[in-house]
């Protein structure tokens, strides 16, 4: 059984890229998701927008995916990755939007 | 400043405050010849001003008449002259003008200074003629022109120094004097001179010494000639008689009233004072006498004078006592002399008078030796025997005889020149045969002198012959030699033996008279101490010397040294030209000297000295009384025969020589009487008479002392020793029987009470004996004998007696000893069993008792006791009470090993020994291999001699013991289930193996054999019953969350009539069942069996409690027992906690929430089991809320008697209550220990809890893949658990680090291991536990940011966290609090 993870490249009106991710990220598949991150990445110089809304499970993998642009990262993330973002130090770093 | 003119005050001129300056001041001088002060010259002011401000006495003369001007500091000196100022000189010394007058003159005349030294001056300063002396100088003053107008004096006065001087050398002359004196009056006049060399101090001393009547006699006066009578009309004489009484001395101020004019010791006047002083006698006795001492006129009697009156008379009185203790020696020693002189002339006297009876004794003696020749061989004897003596006397009698000569100085010397080593080598022939026939060596090594040398042939053959005699009688093995030399002008004669030698302390005093060593040993007692005294007497008259060196134990050398020519001999006593001479006077020596030979050396008829019966006279006895028994100790033979002959008809007579023959032969058969002589060797009569007393067997037999030794003292010697009478020799045939007859009558009467109680105790048993107070047995009777093999010869045994077991090789034993002979020697009663040794070495064991009592003779703690031999009954105890013992161990022992065990345990007890082994060969390497060991003793390793003394048991016969040596122990081989066994006790250090330990080890070994044969077969027994058991109380396994705790009333079954089961349904759900059927024991168990079965399979095919009840109910009634059994049963859903149930009959589950509240789950009640089959039953439901616990049980865990039900549910809630935050297994334990009673579960008791919900445990193989499985197993139990989303964030976040930690770090190399996860919820506590079998490394966040920052993850979401890693893996362990 491998962990289910949906990973779609948007975009903002402005041109932002936006990464929405559905499901857990661990580190089976953090692979795929850091792909994914620093493909939205590359996409601009600008703001990088990870919406995490949808995601239940965040371990220290997906975080150290996310902590490689975190100066221009802005997270949306539910209440229940709170903790985890605080306590990683990830929130200090990028701006985080409780969805 | 002023001038010569007289300007000057006053207080310059007489300056000062002192007497003399005011006076000098206050003087009108204008009106005397000295004029106006100021008119005086400078250099008298001068000199005016030294003088007063000197503090040393000074004075001025000036003017035409030497008017005097003085200080302060002379005024003491100037006596009652003073006040003497601008007096003429003359005027004021007018007695001294005579010798100072012409001095001043020449002062003034010459101008020429004088000086004076300690010069005498007959003053008159203090009312009478003085003595004083000075020392000064006179120096002149000249006037303002240069002429002499006065004399300046600076004085001393002397006269202490000097008369000090002359009286310390008055006292010294006197203590010179000291041992001078050889008589009284001698002393006496010594003071006398030497007071007459010192009148200056003494002009007039009498010495009064007390006569015999203690009245004062005149004994030296001084100076010599003086006499003094009182005078007519006088006060009187000297008051002697009150100094005498008194012992204290007077001083007498009117001895010119007394007695006119005494000389007056050189000096103008005669004494008008003197003192009387006693003269001290020795210490503590009164004065001896007085002496009067004059003082001198001259000086007064001051206390300086008056102390050397007083030494004057001690060292008088110190002269006269040693003169008198001089002529009391002295007195003393003549007395002594005198003394000597008569006892000399005594013996002078009486050995004359012997000679004439001796030879009318020794002249018709030789014509009836010729007479009597064929007269029969005892008449033969008697004749030799007064032939000998005869000789002795005569020989004695002569020694006396030579010597009183010699004392007197009539001793005639006729010397004439010999050959002497020939005389010599003659002289020690005689001796030859009787030296060698003791089996000495006789080495006389005489070759001829060069030149002859001068002897009295007499005196020379005595010497020789005596110092043959001394040699031979102390010489017992070795040699005798005899040297002549020519040494340093001296014929050399060397006697030398290997003898007992002299003691060191004893050389000085071996030539002396009369002096004999005490307690050497010789071949004879006899002798009169005086042979080698005469000997050097007669060197002596040689002009030789003779010294003796000797060494005690090795031997003695004598030397003579005889000089060679005639010029040392007196003038007419050297005779010429005598025929060669024959050896006249050896024969009384030889024949003394046979005499002292053992009998059997002599060739005489042999004697059996102790034995008793070899001379016994052959007369009957008379019917019904046995001739008393007379034992004989005498050292000369003769004397022996003699007095065997005298009692030999009366009585039946033993002889021995000395005392410790006579001791041995009373100790091993007492007589019934003693005659021993005094004087004898190795053991003498009184020493023989104190060891006879001292034994208390032998303290009753009379002693008859005989000695040749007269005289009261003597007597009384003997007596006090103990000995019951005396008789002096020579002694008549007819008194020496009298005292016998009376003596052994005397002692049959009180024998026979003594004799009764030696009968009763040797008809006694048991073993009998008397110890003194050290604890020595001094009797005993033949029981004892019998026992211990100790007989009466050996008396007294002292502590440590023989008997006693040996120290080094059997401590134990011997300590047992110790203690009741401690008891024996301290209580006053009592008894005890000791071990004891047989004289033949075997072991035994007595019991004693004993009580103390007193010797009535004196007075003396001593213990009686008796004891028997109760080794058998001991060994029997012994046995059966380690047969007891084993067989209690044995009897609770489960098993074969724990039946080995206890046995060894038991043996090495009862041996104390340090290691006992059980050991077998039923392995497959058929090698010894211990069955069970004590424990702390180990099996050796391979190359233990424990191992090879083991397996030499191997295959010998069952239950006999072998002893082992190395290491020292005994073993036996018994039969055993698994084959044959042995078992080895090793010996303790303290205590061998002896034979009684083999019988013992036998008995214990049978009867372990049988024992392991019994369990054994029980042992398969209970084996089989076990297995029954427990394939009927319960599951094997149960499902998570469960425990269960279950408690047997009856032993040694491990099941009752309670049981407890869950089942697991098909659909996930667990049915749950604790039962209790009445009763208990196997009977309930076996009902239990059959329901508990029952109902499995009712659950299975039901799945509701109350159907499954129901239905129960109908089977029940088919089984006898199991009518009333109570059951609950449930049906749980582990998903969700949902618990239907039902109960009949039974005590309520409990319910106990993680805040700690209870419920009862009581809703589905009803009756027990078969009481109305086919009822329906109801049923109830409870859902478990997260982390409640649920308890069931039976009544054993809460029924008590006289307490009611209700209660023992609080109390096991109350316990649910307080362990419900714990661990599960921990909670059933503290409910089952925290509801026992004191002592144990009386009734069958089962409990079960379960914890909802249970907990998780996933096991995994360690890849990334498996994570979102793990989670959402995770995520569903949490769900169960009801925990709210952040505490399961949390959880899953934590957990999943740990996994992804065990599957990154533990497992990168072996993909595939397995990771397990364990969550356990109690009341408020989730613990997780992450494990995986690798090993994780320090995290290094440089390396990997994202591991540490899962660690970080960790530590933050989780309350405790504690990371575990050792070889077997790593550990996650973390804990967090529940919150919903």
């Amino acid at each position: 059984m491998t962990t289910t993870l949906t990973l779609t490249d948007q975009q903002r009106p402005d041109g932002t890229p936006v990464l929405v991710a559905e499901g857990e990220i661990d580190m089976s598949n953090v692979g795929e998701f850091r792909a994914a991150v620093d493909r939205a990445a590359g996409a601009g110089a600008g703001r990088l927008v990870v919406d995490l809304t949808a995601v239940d499970y965040l371990d220290s993998a997906g975080l150290a995916a996310l902590f490689a642009h975190a100066d221009r990262l802005e997270l949306i993330a539910p209440p229940l990755l709170g903790p985890v973002l605080t306590v990683s130090g990830l929130a200090d770093l990028a701006t985080v939007h409780m969805a | 400043m002023g001038d010569a003119d007289g300007a000057e005050p006053l207080e310059l001129l007489f300056p000062g405050n002192g007497e003399m300056a005011e006076r000098m001041r206050a003087l009108d001088w204008a009106g005397t010849p000295m004029g106006d002060p100021a008119g005086w010259p400078a250099s008298l002011r001068t000199a005016c001003r030294i003088c007063l401000t000197s503090r040393y006495p000074m004075f001025l003369w000036w003017g035409e008449d030497l008017r005097l001007l003085y200080n302060d500091a002379y005024l003491p000196l100037l006596g009652d002259k003073h006040p003497g100022l601008g007096k003429p000189g003359r005027q004021v010394w007018g007695e001294i003008w005579d010798v100072i007058g012409p001095m001043l003159r020449s002062v003034t005349e010459t101008g020429q200074a004088t000086w004076s030294e300690d010069l005498l001056l007959r003053m008159e300063r203090h009312g009478y003629l003085e003595e004083s002396y000075w020392t000064y100088s006179y120096s002149p003053l000249h006037d303002d022109d240069g002429r002499v107008r006065g004399v300046f004096t600076a004085c001393n006065e002397t006269t202490e120094r000097v008369v000090g001087e002359r009286r310390l050398a008055v006292l010294q002359d006197l203590g010179a004097q000291a041992g001078t004196a050889r008589s009284v009056g001698e002393a006496c006049r010594l003071v006398a001179g030497v007071l007459g060399r010192a009148q200056r101090d003494v002009p007039f001393a009498a010495v009064h010494l007390r006569d015999s009547g203690g009245e004062p006699v005149p004994a030296a006066v001084s100076p010599p000639g003086t006499s003094l009578r009182p005078l007519p009309q006088g006060p009187g004489d000297w008051p002697l008689e009150r100094v005498l009484a008194t012992g204290e001395p007077v001083a007498v101020d009117d001895v010119v009233p007394r007695f006119g004019r005494l000389p007056s010791g050189g000096w103008e006047r005669p004494p008008t004072q003197a003192v009387v002083l006693p003269l001290p006698g020795e210490t503590g006795t009164g004065p001896v006498g007085a002496i009067v001492l004059a003082v001198s006129a001259g000086r007064v009697l001051d206390d300086n004078y008056r102390a050397f009156l007083d030494l004057v008379a001690r060292q008088t009185a110190a002269l006269v006592n040693g003169a008198v203790a001089y002529e009391v020696q002295q007195r003393r020693a003549e007395e002594l002399a005198e003394l000597d002189r008569a006892k000399t002339a005594f013996f002078s006297n009486i050995s004359h008078e012997f000679r004439t009876p001796l030879t009318l004794i020794t002249g018709p003696l030789e014509e009836l030796r010729g007479q009597l020749a064929g007269a029969g061989e005892r008449v033969g004897e008697e004749l030799e025997v007064i032939h000998r003596n005869a000789l002795r006397m005569g020989k004695l009698v002569n020694t006396l005889l030579d010597f009183s000569r010699i004392e007197a100085g009539r001793m005639r010397a006729g010397f004439e020149p010999v050959d002497l080593a020939a005389v010599t080598t003659g002289l020690a022939g005689v001796f030859r045969s009787a030296v060698e026939r003791v089996g000495l060596d006789f080495e006389v090594d005489c070759p001829a002198l060069p030149e002859p040398v001068h002897i009295d042939r007499d005196m020379w053959e005595k010497v020789v012959l005596n110092l043959l005699s001394n040699a031979l009688k102390f010489t017992f093995d070795g040699s005798i030699g005899v040297t002549l030399r020519a040494e340093d002008g001296q014929a050399v004669l060397r006697v030398s033996d290997t003898g007992v030698g002299v003691p060191r302390g004893e050389l000085p005093r071996l030539f002396e008279r009369f002096h004999r060593i005490e307690n050497a040993r010789a071949r004879s007692n006899e002798g009169s101490g005086i042979g080698l005294a005469m000997v050097k007497e007669l060197v002596g008259l040689h002009s030789g010397t003779i010294t003796a060196d000797s060494t005690e134990g090795e031997g003695t050398v004598f030397t003579v040294r005889l000089p060679f020519g005639t010029a040392h001999l007196p003038a007419g006593s050297v005779v010429r030209g005598a025929e060669p001479f024959p050896v006249s006077a050896a024969d009384p020596y030889l024949q003394e000297a046979l005499r002292w030979l053992p009998d059997g050396e002599e060739g005489e008829e042999g004697e059996d000295e102790r034995g008793g019966t070899g001379r016994d006279e052959p007369v009957p006895p008379a019917p019904g009384t046995a001739r008393a028994r007379v034992l004989v100790a005498d050292d000369n033979a003769d004397m022996r025969e003699y007095l065997r002959r005298i009692l030999a008809p009366g009585y039946r007579v033993t002889t021995v020589a000395d005392g410790r023959a006579a001791l041995e032969a009373v100790r091993a058969d007492a007589p019934d009487m003693v005659v021993s002589d005094v004087m004898m060797p190795r053991m003498d009569g009184l020493e023989l008479v104190a060891a006879l007393r001292a034994d208390s067997r032998t303290a009753s037999v009379p002693v008859l002392l005989l000695s040749a030794r007269a005289g009261q003292e003597a007597s009384i010697e003997g007596l006090e020793a103990g000995a019951d009478d005396y008789l002096v020799k020579p002694f008549s045939a007819a008194e020496l029987l009298a005292r016998v007859r009376a003596a052994v009558k005397l002692s049959r009467l009180r024998n026979h009470h003594a004799q009764w109680r030696t009968a009763l105790v040797d008809s006694l048993q048991e073993a009998f004996f008397v110890c003194d107070e050290e604890g020595a047995v001094v009797e005993i009777n033949s029981a004892f004998t019998d026992v211990l093999g100790y007989g009466p010869e050996d008396l007294p045994y002292r502590p440590k007696h023989p008997w006693w077991p040996d120290e080094d090789t059997d401590s134990e034993a011997h300590r047992a000893i110790e203690r009741a002979f401690a008891q024996v020697v301290g209580e006053r009663k009592g008894s005890y069993v000791t071990p004891v040794r047989h004289r033949d070495g075997h072991r035994l064991w007595v019991y004693a008792s004993f009580n103390e009592v007193r010797d009535p003779d004196t007075g003396r703690r001593m213990v009686v006791g008796t004891f028997r031999d109760v080794t058998a009954e001991r060994l029997t105890a012994q046995r059966e009470t380690a047969l007891a013992a084993l067989s209690v161990r044995l009897s609770e022992a489960g098993s074969v090993p724990e039946a080995l065990r206890a046995a060894l345990d038991e043996l090495r007890g009862v041996w104390r020994a340090p290691r006992a082994l059980a050991v077998t060969w039923d392995g497959p390497d058929r090698a010894p291999r211990p069955a069970a060991a004590v424990p702390g003793t180990a099996w050796g390793r391979p190359g233990d001699p424990v191992r090879e003394a083991v397996d030499s048991l191997r295959g010998r016969n069952p239950l006999h013991p072998v002893a082992t040596a190395e290491p020292a122990g005994i073993g036996i081989t018994l039969e055993h289930p698994g084959g044959p066994l042995a078992l080895w006790v090793e010996a303790g250090a303290e205590r061998p193996f002896i034979g009684e330990d083999h019988t013992l080890l036998a008995v214990l070994g049978g009867y372990l054999g049988q024992t392991l044969q019994r369990v054994h077969v029980f042992e398969q027994q209970r084996e089989t019953a076990l297995a029954l058991q427990r394939a009927i109380l319960g599951p094997d396994r149960l499902p998570a969350g469960f425990a269960v705790r279950y408690e047997p009333a009856a032993r040694p079954l491990e099941v009752g009539g309670d049981w407890y089961d869950t089942v697991e349904l098909p659909d996930g759900r667990i049915g749950i069942v604790v039962g209790d059927c009445v009763g208990r024991g196997l009977e309930a168990a076996t009902v239990m069996g059959q329901l508990r079965s029952a109902c499995r399979a009712l659950l299975l095919q039901l799945a509701d409690p109350a159907q499954v009840l129901t239905a129960l109910d109908r089977f029940a009634a088919l089984i006898p027992g199991a009518l009333c059994a109570t059951v609950f049963c449930g049906v749980l859903d582990p998903s969700t906690g949902r618990l239907a149930y039902s109960s009949a009959g039974h005590p309520p589950g409990i319910l106990t929430h993680p805040d700690g509240t209870t419920e009862l789950l009581d809703q589905a009640r009803s009756i027990p089991l078969a009481v109305r089959p086919g009822r329906p039953r109801p049923t109830g439901t409870r859902t478990m809320p997260p982390a409640s616990v649920l308890l069931l049980y039976t009544d054993g865990l809460i029924e008590r008697r006289s307490r009611p039900l209700h209660a023992g549910i609080a109390e096991a809630s109350a316990a649910a209550r307080r362990g419900r935050g714990a661990d599960l297994e921990k909670l059933a334990d503290d409910v089952r220990t925290g509801l026992e009673p004191a002592g144990g579960y009386d009734d069958d008791m089962a409990l079960l809890l379960y914890r909802h919900p249970a907990p998780l445990e996933v096991a995994f193989p360690a890849e990334s893949a498996q994570l979102a499985r793990v989670r959402g197993a995770l995520r569903d139990w949490l769900e169960r658990l009801e925990a709210g989303p952040r505490l399961t964030q949390a959880v899953l976040v934590a957990v999943g680090e740990a996994c992804a930690n065990a599957i990154e770090h533990g497992h990168r190399h072996n993909p595939g291991r397995t990771v397990r996860l364990r969550a356990v919820a109690a009341a408020d506590d989730l613990h997780l536990t992450v494990t995986d079998t690798g090993s994780w490394k320090p995290p290094r966040p440089e390396a990997n940011a994202h591991r540490g920052r899962g660690l970080i993850l960790i530590h933050a979401l989780m309350d405790q966290v504690g990371i575990v890693t050792d070889e077997t893996g790593t550990t996650v362990d973390m804990h967090v609090r529940i919150t919903r």
